[in-house]
C-alpha cells in the first residue's frame, strides 16, 4: 500500500467533506455537500423500505380506492378490512395455504439440522481418509441449481425408480411408489436434499471452530466420539443450529419453485406462494387481495426475521452461499 | 464460500453493543421483554397450529422420523461402543443385529414357512435369526485359533443357508437362469475384487462378498418366484452363504489396534453415511440422471444426442443478434465507452507513476468496473434472447447488488441509526420472491393515461413530467434549485482543476454530470422536458405512462430490479462485516501516515475485504443465473423476458419436453460450473 503517493481519486462522499480545505466560499459549499451521505443513506432507506409500506397501506384499500388512487393519497374513510375478509372466505383458502406451508416448513426444517450436525461432526473432528477431498465435493453441491435435480426428482415421486438391467433384460425397483406425487413429504424431502450441503458447510465451520484442546482433553479421558458429540458438540451449539433453522425456515416458507414443481397440480396441497402465484396469473380479476394475500404470506417471515435477526445475520456470515 | 472474517459483532455500530448484531444498545428489560413477546408468539402459534389436524400430523410425522431415525443413529453408536474393550459383546450384538434384520426381511414379507401370523410374525423372525447370528458372533469372538474360526465360520453359514433354503415357502421357489446368475456373479466378483484392490487390501475377500451378493441378485432379483423347485431354492441360498462363510473364516480376531481402527472408522460412516445417502439421492444422482434425459427426446424414449442443446442455440427465441447496431445507438453503450476511455488514459497515467495499470482501490479501477458494465448493458439492450437476458441478469443483479450493499454498509458504517438504516435495507430478504415480484408489479403499474396513476413509479413520472412542462412556482423551484447545486459541483470541480487535484474532481465532475444533464433537460434547454409527458399535435401536452413491464428490452432491467432489492441487503450485511473486521490498527497507522479518510477506504479497507467482495460476487451469479420467480410471477417469459430457468420450467413440466427441459437445466449447471470450480480452489487453498 502506498498511502504517500499522489492524492487518490474517487473519494467518497462521506470524504469530501473531511478533505475540504478551510475557508473561502469554496469551503462553504463544501460544508453544503457534508450533509449528502446522511441524506443519501435515508434516501436508500427511504427507496427500500416504500414498496413494502405501500404494499400493507393498499392491503387496507377497497377496490375502487385501490384503483382510483395510489396508496399515499390513503385517506382514514378508505380503510376497510374487506381484502383480507374475502381472502379468508376465498374457494382455495389462505388459511388453508398456510397450514400447507407450514406443513412444508416444519419437516424442511427440523429433520436436515440432525443430519448435518452428526455429518458437521464427522467432517471436523473424526480422522478418516479422504476427509478433506469428500469435504470439498460435498461443499461443492452447494452451487447446483436446484433446476437440475427437479425433472428426476418429481419422477421419483410419481412413480418410484426403477432400473432395467441390460443383458438379463429384467426391470428392478430400487424405490417403489410411495405415491408422493402432490404431497408436502414430495417438497420437504426435496428441500432436505438441497438444504444438506449448505447445513453440513454452515455447522461445520462452527463446529470445526471450537477449541481444540477440548476434544483432545475429552479424547485422554476416554470419551467416544458419540459421548463427546452429545456432551460437548451439541449444546456449544445451540447458537448456530439456530442460525441454520431461522435460515431454513424463511427459505422453505418462502420457497415457490419447488412447491409449484412438486405440489403445484394438487390445490388441495398448495402452500401460499403457489397461491398467490396463481392468483397473479388471473390477469388483474383478484388484484385488490393480492395485496392483503402477499402481506399475510410475509407475516411470519417477517416476524421471524426481526425477532431473531441477530441469528439470521450470523448464520448469512458464518456460510454466505446457499445453492 | 469463504468463511467471512467476522467479529463478535457484525453489524454493531460501536464497541459496547454486547453481541447484538445490529449495533443496538438493548438494555436488559428490553431484552427480556422481546423473549417474553417471541414466547407469547410461538405458544399462540403452536396452540393454534396443534390444534389444526393438518399441522397436527406433520408435527407426528415429523417427531415420529426424527426420533426412529435418532434412534437408529444412537444405537449405531452405542453398538460401536463396545468395539475397543468389548469385542465379544460387540461381536454378538452386531452378528446378532444383522440375523433379526434378515429376520424382518424373509419373515416379515411372508417369504419363510410360518410367517403372516400377524404381530408375532414381527417378533418371530428376528429373533430366530438374531439368536443363530449371535451364537456366530459369539463362537468366533471366543475362538482365536485359525482351524477352529474356519470350521465354526463355514460350518454355521452352511447350516443357516440350508436353512433359510428350506423354510422358504414353495410358492417363492426361484426359477433360477444360469446367464443371469453368471452375468450377476462375474459383475460382482468384478466390483467387489476391484473396490478391494482400491483399498489396497486382498481382492480376494472383496471377490467373495461381491460374488455372494451377484448370486442372490441374479438367482433371487429376476428370477420368476414360485415357479421354481426346493433344488433351486438351496442352490440359490447355500451358494453365498457359503461364500460369506470362507469370508468369514479369512478372518481373525482383530487385537486392540485393530479395534480401535475399528471403531474410528464405522463413526465416520455412521456420522457421515446419512448425510451423504441424503445427497447421493436427492442430489448427485438426479444431476446424472437429468445429463441423461437431456439427451433424449421429450418422451426420454428415443436417443436424439445433441438434438436438444443445438435446439436452444438455434432458436432465434433463445439467441437473436439480428439487431446487433442497435447497442452503438444505445446510452449505457455510448457512456461505457467514454469511461473506458478515461480507465485507458488514466491507466497509462498509473502505470507511468506506479507500474501498475489496475489493481484494486486504485483510480482506474472505477471507471474501468463502471464502463465495463455500462458497456455490457448496452450490449445486452441490443441482443436478444433467453441466454442473453440471463447473462445480462447476472452481470447487472450482481454488480449493482454488490456496489449498493457496499455504498449503503460504508455510509451506514458509524452513523447515527444505522442499526435501524440496515435492518430495513436488509428486510427484504425475509420476503419470499413471489411476495416481492406482487409488491413490484404494484409499483410498477401504469393506468390510462386519461386516470389517475396509483403505481408509484408512473405517477412519479408523470409528476415530473408535468412538472417539467408546466409553468408555475413548483417548476420554477425545482429549476432553480437544481442549478444551484450544479453551480456549486462546477465551483468544487473548477476549484479541484486549478488546484491539479485531479482525485479530487472526480466525484464533482460525477455529480455535475449527473445534475447538468437533469437541469439541461428539465428547463427544457434540450429536448423539451423531462418526464412522462408527449407532446400532441397541436402543441399541448398529455401525460405518458411508461410500461415497465411490457416495454422491451427495458422491462428486463426493471424485473432485475426486483432482485436487485432483495439482495442489496445480503450483500451489505456481508461487506459491512468484512468492513468492521480490517484491523483498526492498519487503518490508524495509514492515519498517521497522513492518509486521509477517503485513502484509507480505498486504499487499505477496500483491498482487506476484496476477498469478501468476491464471496458476495459469487454467491449472487450462482443465484441470479437460476433467477425464476420474479419471471414466473410478474411476465411468465413475456415481452421478451423469458430466462433459463422460466424456460426449463415452462418446457419440462408444462409442455412436457421432458429432454429440452432437462437440457437447458443442464445449461444453467453448466453455467454455475466456473463458480464451483473457483470455489473448490478457494476452499483447498484455505484448508
Amino acid at each position: 500500500m502506498t498511502t504517500t503517493a499522489e492524492p487518490v481519486s474517487n473519494p467518497t462522499l462521506s470524504n469530501v467533506a473531511d478533505d475540504a480545505p478551510t475557508g473561502g466560499p469554496v469551503d462553504r459549499i463544501y460544508r453544503f455537500f457534508r450533509g449528502i451521505p446522511s441524506l443519501v443513506l435515508w434516501l436508500i432507506v427511504a427507496v427500500w423500505t416504500l414498496p413494502t409500506l405501500g404494499l400493507f397501506v393498499n392491503s387496507w384499500r377497497g377496490r375502487d380506492s385501490q384503483r382510483s388512487t395510489g396508496w399515499w393519497q390513503v385517506r382514514p374513510s378508505d380503510l376497510t378490512a374487506d381484502n383480507y375478509d374475502q381472502i379468508r372466505t376465498a374457494r382455495q383458502g389462505l388459511g388453508a395455504s398456510l397450514l400447507n406451508t407450514a406443513a412444508i416448513a416444519i419437516p424442511a426444517t427440523i429433520i436436515p439440522i440432525a443430519f448435518a450436525t452428526f455429518a458437521a461432526y464427522g467432517f471436523a473432528w473424526i480422522d478418516f481418509k479422504g476427509r478433506k477431498p469428500l469435504f470439498i465435493a460435498t461443499v461443492a453441491l452447494l452451487a447446483i441449481p436446484l433446476q437440475v435435480a427437479l425433472i428426476p426428482l418429481l419422477q421419483l415421486w410419481v412413480g418410484g425408480a426403477k432400473v432395467t438391467l441390460p443383458i438379463i433384460d429384467k426391470t428392478v425397483t430400487l424405490l417403489p411408489d410411495l405415491d408422493l406425487a402432490g404431497t408436502a413429504a414430495a417438497a420437504w424431502l426435496t428441500h432436505i436434499g438441497f438444504a444438506m450441503p449448505f447445513a453440513i458447510f454452515l455447522l461445520h465451520n462452527y463446529i470445526s471452530s471450537l477449541p481444540k484442546d477440548l476434544f483432545e482433553a475429552a479424547r485422554i479421558d476416554g470419551a467416544a466420539h458419540f459421548t463427546i458429540f452429545w456432551r460437548l458438540v451439541l449444546p456449544l451449539s445451540v447458537p448456530v443450529l439456530a442460525a441454520f433453522a431461522i435460515f431454513q425456515f424463511l427459505w422453505t416458507w418462502n420457497d415457490y419453485l419447488i412447491a409449484n414443481t412438486m405440489i403445484g397440480a394438487n390445490p388441495d396441497a398448495q402452500p401460499t406462494t403457489v397461491l398467490i402465484a396463481n392468483l397473479a396469473g388471473d390477469f388483474g380479476r383478484n388484484e385488490n387481495i393480492l395485496p392483503a394475500a402477499a402481506f399475510v404470506q410475509a407475516f411470519i417471515p417477517l416476524l421471524v426475521f426481526f425477532a431473531l435477526q441477530r441469528y439470521f445475520v450470523r448464520g448469512l456470515l458464518a456460510g454466505s452461499v446457499k445453492g | 464460500m469463504a468463511e467471512v472474517p467476522v467479529k463478535a459483532d457484525p453489524m454493531g455500530a460501536g464497541d459496547d453493543v454486547g453481541d447484538d448484531p445490529l449495533g443496538g444498545r438493548a438494555g436488559r428489560g428490553r431484552k427480556i421483554a422481546q423473549v417474553a413477546l417471541g414466547a407469547v408468539v410461538v405458544v399462540a402459534l403452536a396452540v393454534w397450529a396443534i390444534l389444526e389436524p393438518k399441522i397436527w400430523s406433520t408435527i407426528v410425522t415429523v417427531v415420529v422420523s426424527v426420533i426412529a431415525t435418532g434412534g437408529l443413529w444412537v444405537l449405531a453408536n452405542l453398538l460401536f461402543n463396545q468395539v475397543r474393550n468389548q469385542w465379544l459383546r460387540f461381536s454378538a450384538l452386531a452378528f446378532g443385529g444383522l440375523g433379526a434384520l434378515l429376520g424382518i426381511v424373509l419373515h416379515g414379507n411372508g417369504v419363510t414357512v410360518g410367517s403372516g401370523g400377524g404381530f408375532l410374525t414381527w417378533i418371530l423372525g428376528p429373533l430366530v435369526g438374531a439368536l443363530a447370528f449371535g451364537a456366530v458372533g459369539v463362537a468366533m469372538a471366543i475362538n482365536d485359533d485359525p482351524s477352529q474360526r474356519r470350521a465354526i465360520a463355514v460350518g454355521s453359514s452352511l447350516a443357516i443357508g440350508l436353512a433359510i433354503a428350506l423354510l422358504i415357502r414353495s410358492d417363492y421357489h426361484p426359477a433360477l437362469d444360469p446367464v443371469a446368475i453368471a452375468v450377476s456373479t462375474a459383475l460382482g466378483v468384478a466390483i467387489g475384487a476391484g473396490l478391494s484392490a482400491l483399498r489396497r487390501r486382498s481382492p480376494l475377500g472383496g471377490a467373495l462378498i461381491g460374488g455372494a451378493l451377484g448370486w442372490v441378485f441374479g438367482a433371487w432379483g429376476g428370477a420368476d418366484l414360485g415357479d421354481g423347485t426346493i433344488v433351486e431354492s438351496i442352490i440359490a441360498t447355500l451358494v453365498p452363504a457359503v461364500l460369506i462363510g470362507v469370508r468369514l473364516a479369512m478372518t481373525k480376531n482383530p487385537d486392540y489396534r485393530a479395534r480401535a481402527a475399528i471403531d474410528e472408522k464405522s463413526r465416520a460412516v455412521i456420522f457421515i453415511g446419512p448425510a451423504l445417502a441424503f445427497i447421493t439421492v436427492m442430489l448427485v444422482i438426479p444431476t446424472i440422471r437429468t445429463m441423461y434425459l437431456s439427451i433424449l427426446g421429450r418422451d426420454s424414449e428415443s436417443f436424439v444426442g445433441w438434438d436438444n442443446y443445438t435446439d436452444i442455440f438455434s432458436n432465434s427465441n433463445s439467441f437473436d443478434t439480428s439487431n446487433w447496431t442497435n447497442m452503438f445507438t444505445s446510452i449505457p453503450f455510448i457512456l461505457g465507452v467514454v469511461l473506458l476511455a478515461i480507465a485507458v488514459v488514466v491507466g497509462i497515467k498509473m502505470k507511468q507513476q506506479t507500474g501498475r495499470a489496475v489493481e484494486i482501490g486504485n483510480p482506474t479501477t472505477g471507471p474501468l468496473v463502471v464502463g465495463l458494465f455500462l458497456l455490457s448493458f448496452g450490449v445486452f439492450t441490443a441482443l436478444r434472447g433467453t441466454l442473453i437476458n440471463n447473462l445480462w441478469w447476472v452481470a447487472v443483479v450482481t454488480f449493482l447488488s454488490t456496489a449498493l450493499g457496499l455504498a449503503v454498509a460504508v455510509l451506514a458504517d458509524q452513523r447515527r441509526g444505522e442499526r435501524v438504516a440496515k435492518s430495513l435495507i436488509f428486510m427484504p430478504m425475509a420476503i419470499s420472491l413471489v411476495g416481492a415480484s406482487i409488491i413490484w408489479r404494484f409499483m410498477y403499474r401504469a393506468q390510462d393515461t386519461s386516470r389517475e396513476q396509483t403505481g408509484v413509479m408512473n405517477a412519479a413520472w408523470v409528476g415530473l413530467g408535468r412538472l417539467s412542462t408546466g409553468s408555475g412556482l413548483p417548476t420554477l423551484i425545482v429549476t432553480v434549485v437544481s442549478g444551484l447545486i450544479l453551480l456549486g459541483l462546477l465551483v468544487l470541480l473548477a476549484n479541484a482543476l486549478v488546484k491539479r487535484q485531479w482525485a479530487r474532481a472526480s466525484l464533482p465532475a460525477i455529480g455535475a454530470f449527473l445534475v447538468g444533464w437533469f437541469f439541461v433537460r428539465f428547463a427544457g434547454i434540450i429536448g423539451g422536458g423531462i418526464g412522462g409527458f408527449t407532446v400532441l399535435p397541436d402543441g399541448s401536452t398529455a401525460p405518458e405512462t411508461i410500461l415497465f413491464v411490457q416495454e422491451t428490452p427495458y422491462n428486463n432491467f426493471w424485473l432485475m430490479v426486483i432482485l436487485i432489492w432483495i439482495q442489496t441487503g445480503f450483500a451489505m450485511v456481508i461487506l459491512s462485516a468484512a468492513i468492521k473486521a480490517v484491523s483498526t490498527e492498519l487503518i490508524e497507522a495509514a492515519k498517521i501516515d497522513g492518509a486521509t479518510d477517503s485513502q484509507v477506504f480505498w486504499r487499505v479497507t477496500l483491498p482487506q475485504i476484496g476477498t469478501t467482495i468476491g464471496v458476495v460476487v459469487t454467491t449472487l451469479i450462482v443465484l441470479v443465473m437460476k433467477v425464476f420467480d420474479i419471471v414466473k410471477v410478474v411476465t411468465n417469459g413475456q415481452f421478451g423476458t423469458q430466462v433459463l430457468a422460466n424456460n426449463m420450467f415452462d418446457e419440462a413440466f408444462n409442455r412436457r419436453n421432458t429432454g429440452l427441459g432437462a437440457a437447458l437445466a443442464i445449461l444453467i449447471f453448466a453455467s454455475v460450473l466456473p463458480v464451483m470450480y473457483y470455489n473448490v480452489r478457494r476452499m483447498q487453498r484455505e484448508n
